[in-house]
């Protein structure tokens, strides 16, 4: 009794309405038409076995865009089916002996999306390592060329129409192949492989035609197709160029319109909001030049930095986002200058870090209102000068308990075999200068 | 009213009204201007000492006035007033004549400072603006041969003339450069005016190039 309930389970499932992994099972199979039952009953089983695993949500139905041996129509249905894709190859190659294989793959190499960039649907199951790659494409070939084989057996009374008919296949086979999908032309392999279909398909025309004994009739009625091309194109050419012209003019327009919309989002998202702000703390000062401060810099950064240094992950971009940090938590004003950038590696994180010590001890020891960070990237070393008109001290009698500069500033520095030397003497400011040679490059 | 004669070109009324407060009564305002043609017309009627020039104006940019001006006036000092930070721009200004850069942010008294300067006959650098110049020298990298007839010389900074720009990027004052160094301020003086030479001398693409490329080591 116990036991009859999960098997009873898929079949509650069959009947009842969408939203339920059977009913789009349902759809499946009358995608891919009877050739597959076999599959389609493992995966009734699959559900029967873990219920939970078939309640979530199928793979989409496309085609992947990395893990294919052709066209992706065999691994995007493996997918879908949650089967190894090399089940469904095989399951093709067998069919093509039929034709029907061929047929229907062509009919889903039409009919298939392309997944979307970044969603490939498990990519853990469709993903092939290079050498299975290669010993399955060599297998599947063989297969093929076994079925196709039978297949020309089977057309042995047509017998000599075979060949010619195949070379066009695999030539349009190619040549879809190559325009498929994002490859771009500008490869030279995706060229010259396009120029091989090209031949191929043709030369298959070609014999096919000879076999037939038509060739002469044809070269005929080509000469007066290309003519007659040739004067449909050049009467429409004016037609044709205003179409290109005015789809040029439309997308120039919307890229136009795109960006303004973007220059109006951010616009929105930063300066009308800090304006905003600024009107309701209109009577605190502090907060006001603050948020001025913050909005300005960041509008500087959208508008001149380079992109590198926007996005972080360099020097540069680190520095900046450290200086709004502490502009932001103290009432320090620092104008940063940076000369030369590198990416950022862990010394430089810990360079920073350095800095950002040092910059909050400026802040909050100085007196000072403005601090004038310098630094410099030269391919033997990083240096990075911190320079206050406050107060100063005398590095000599700082006592023990202010341990901030000595510990994280100067220890942090020497553990990466760099230099922190502070110069200071009461009334005329402060300067450290913190010194890291770059071993690397 | 004493001091340089000074002339505003900017296209902000409420930036030109700002200038004339903060400078006061410490120079005498000859004139302003809020784009380039009006510009032109009134720095060549009043000859003023200094011209605070934005960098940004509606008409072609401070650039087309001095470019229109430079030859023919050679006495007026320029001095580039910007909000921009875009290092094309800055550079672009200087290498067109100007004697020095400052931002709209700086304060009062920095900015007389840095009209008096001017009107002296010296270079003003902000910290930014010497950062820039040692970021330019150092896109042109080691010394090729020179394809073109000029001086080897304009397209690289000389050790101490390096130095200096390093510490005015570092905040010093000329003054604070002096005693660090150990030399006088005049001398401090001669090197920048002397990168500011090279900056505007020197007829190597980079230097107006340099900004665009990835700055990636």
């Amino acid at each position: 009794m116990a036991r009859s309930v999960p098997i009873g389970l898929p079949g509650i499932h069959q009947g009842t309405p969408p939203s339920d992994p059977g009913s789009s099972r349902g759809v499946i199979t009358g995608v891919g038409p009877g050739e597959r039952g076999a599959t389609i009953d493992t995966v009734t089983t699959t559900a029967t076995g873990t219920p939970t695993r078939a309640a979530a949500e199928r793979p989409p139905f496309v085609r992947p865009r990395s893990g294919r041996l052709l066209a992706g129509v065999a691994a995007g249905t493996a997918s879908h089916l949650r089967q190894d894709p090399l089940v469904v190859r095989i399951a093709f190659a067998v069919l093509a002996t039929t034709g029907i294989g061929v047929v229907v793959y062509g009919l889903l190499w039409l009919t298939m999306p392309v997944a979307a960039p970044g969603e490939d649907p498990e990519p853990g199951t469709v993903q092939l390592g290079a050498g299975t790659g290669r010993r399955q494409l060599l297998v599947l070939v063989l297969l093929g060329l076994a079925a196709s084989a039978l297949f020309g057996q089977v057309l042995t009374s047509s017998g000599a129409l075979a060949l010619p008919l195949i070379l066009v296949a695999v030539g349009l086979a190619v040549i879809w192949r190559q325009l498929d999908a994002d490859r771009t032309l500008a490869l030279p392999g995706v060229r010259w492989a396009l120029a091989g279909g090209v031949v191929l398909a043709a030369g298959g025309v070609i014999l096919l035609l000879a076999t037939t004994g038509q060739l002469t009739a044809a070269r005929d009625g080509f000469t007066a197709t290309l003519v007659i091309l040739t004067g449909v194109a050049l009467a429409t050419a004016p037609i044709w160029r205003r179409l290109l012209d005015s789809r040029s003019e439309e997308r120039a327009a919307r890229v136009r319109s795109e960006e303004r919309a973007s220059v109006a989002a951010h616009l929105h998202d930063s300066v009308l909001q800090t304006l905003a702000l600024i009107q309701r703390h209109a009577d605190d000062h502090q907060a006001v030049s603050r948020l001025a401060r913050s909005q300005e810099r960041e509008l500087r950064a959208w508008l001149y930095d380079p992109k590198v240094v926007r996005e972080g992950g360099t020097w540069a971009g680190l520095v900046a986002g450290m200086v709004a940090d502490v502009e932001a938590d103290h009432a320090l004003i620092v104008d940063p200058v940076v000369v030369g950038d590198a990416p950022i590696d862990d010394e430089l994180a810990a360079l920073g870090a350095a800095t950002r010590e040092t910059l909050v001890n400026a802040a909050k020891h100085s007196g000072a209102t403005a601090a004038d960070l310098y630094t410099e990237v030269t391919p033997e070393r990083v240096s990075v000068f911190v320079r206050d008109r406050g107060k100063g001290f005398d590095p000599a009698t700082v006592p023990d308990d202010r341990r901030g500069l000595r510990d994280s500033v100067s220890g942090r520095l020497a553990r990466l075999g760099g230099t922190a030397e502070i110069r200071s003497a009461p009334g005329e400011g402060t300067e450290v200068e913190l010194v890291l040679p770059r071993v690397s490059s | 009213m004493s001091g340089p004669r000074v002339f505003v070109v900017d296209d902000h009324a409420m930036v030109r009204a700002g200038v004339r407060v903060e400078l006061g009564d410490d120079v005498t305002f000859v004139g302003e201007a809020p784009d380039v043609g009006t510009a032109v017309e009134g720095i060549r009627a009043t000859v003023p000492d200094v011209v605070l020039l934005d960098v940004h104006l509606p008409g072609g940019g401070g650039r087309a006035v001095l470019e229109a001006l430079r030859t023919e006036l050679p006495e007026v000092k320029w001095l580039a007033l910007s909000v921009s930070d875009a290092a094309e721009d800055v550079i672009a200004v200087i290498r067109a004549g100007a004697k020095g850069y400052v931002t709209k942010t700086i304060s009062g008294p920095d900015l007389l400072d840095a009209v008096r300067r001017v009107a002296e006959g010296d270079v003003v650098f902000s910290p930014r603006l010497a950062g820039f110049v040692l970021d330019a020298f150092a896109a042109i990298g080691a010394p090729e041969p020179a394809e073109e007839a000029t001086d080897p010389g304009l397209d690289l900074l000389s050790a101490r003339e390096r130095e200096v720009m390093q510490l005015l990027a570092r905040g010093y004052t000329y003054r604070e450069i002096g005693s660090r160094l150990f030399i006088s301020v005049k001398t401090v003086e001669s090197h920048a005016s002397n990168v500011l030479r090279k900056l505007q001398l020197s007829n190597r693409n980079e230097l107006t190039r340099w900004a665009a490329t990835n700055r990636l080591l």
